[in-house]
């Protein structure tokens, strides 16, 4: 499948992989890959106007920046109202990531989120006050208790 | 973290300047000059609080598509779980949870064939029946970072 040319994965390979925290970081990669940094930089824009580039940003550590409370919930939503509620926690700032998934028999809670809380009452605040808004929908809370694995899916190599 | 660090946090958070000079974008909004933009965000990495700068991509764009998983193991299995699951770059996200299944990670392929791969060379490694599957239907929210 081939999407994208050869320029701009280029170009996306060294934004993955060699973006720096430095004056100009556009420039090592116009560098790296033999363009100009306005070129580089026009690229860039472009795979983001495309959506190939969900956004530009940084990731942080939830439990190092005032979220030590952490939890997987996972949700029981009839398929009528699984719009109505995947809207309505995606609202929610405290939840991050919002799925409809296929269930595998003998489960039921079909909507994920994940919920970041500074501490324990915060994150049952959060689950209580949605679950009142669907009070005909079950859920499972999971806590989490250790991380053993975060890292950036490599597309490009 | 005072409140300078939280407000470079914010600026760079969903909208990192596409523009030659980035932290002096940065610091021209938040009044502070390009040279104390970036030596608190090299302190914040080196911290810990800031893991990842740079682009996050549209996996199904690219042609991948992504599930999330679930193993139930006793507590003197867990590292041998998760370092059998680890192993895989196309499996970054791997949790510890409270509950059963107690171990919940996610993997991401360009196609079928590879996911099948992983999933039965986990399942040998850990001589284990069955791995949940949790294919996303819709995606409502991917934010990444909280607040």
């Amino acid at each position: 499948m081939k999407i994208i040319d050869e320029r701009t994965e280029k170009v996306l390979k060294e934004f993955q992989n060699n973006f720096k925290i430095e004056t100009r970081p556009f420039k090592r990669i116009a560098v790296k890959t033999g363009l100009t940094e306005e070129e580089v930089i026009a690229i860039i824009a472009k795979a983001k106007e495309d959506g190939i580039i969900r956004r530009v940003g940084i990731g942080v550590r939830p439990a190092l920046t005032g979220f030590g409370m952490n939890a997987l919930t996972a949700w029981s939503v009839p398929p009528d109202k699984v719009d109505s509620f995947g809207e309505a926690a995606a609202e929610i700032q405290n939840i991050s990531h919002c799925y409809d998934r296929e269930c595998p028999e003998g489960w039921i809670y079909n909507i994920f989120t994940m919920i970041h809380a500074s501490d324990r009452e915060e994150l049952e605040n959060i689950i209580k006050s949605l679950s009142e808004r669907f009070p005909e929908c079950p859920y499972k809370v999971m806590e989490t208790l250790k991380e053993l694995k975060k890292t950036s899916m490599k597309y490009f190599k | 973290m005072d409140e300078k660090d939280k407000e470079i946090l914010r600026m760079m958070q969903d909208d990192f300047p596409i523009v030659p000079k980035p932290y002096k974008r940065i610091g021209d909004f938040l009044w502070m000059d390009e040279v104390s933009v970036i030596s608190r965000v090299v302190k914040m990495m080196q911290d810990g609080k800031i893991r990842y700068v740079g682009p996050y991509f549209n996996s199904a764009k690219l042609g991948y598509s992504g599930q999330l998983m679930a193993i139930n193991v006793p507590e003197d299995k867990i590292e041998a779980a998760a370092n059998a699951i680890n192993k895989y770059d196309e499996i970054t996200h791997n949790y510890l949870r409270a509950g059963e299944p107690n171990i919940w990670f996610t993997l991401m392929t360009p196609n079928e064939k590879r996911a099948e791969e992983i999933i039965e060379a986990i399942k040998k490694e850990l001589a284990i029946d069955e791995i949940l599957s949790f294919k996303s239907k819709k995606t409502f929210k991917i934010k990444v970072n909280p607040a």
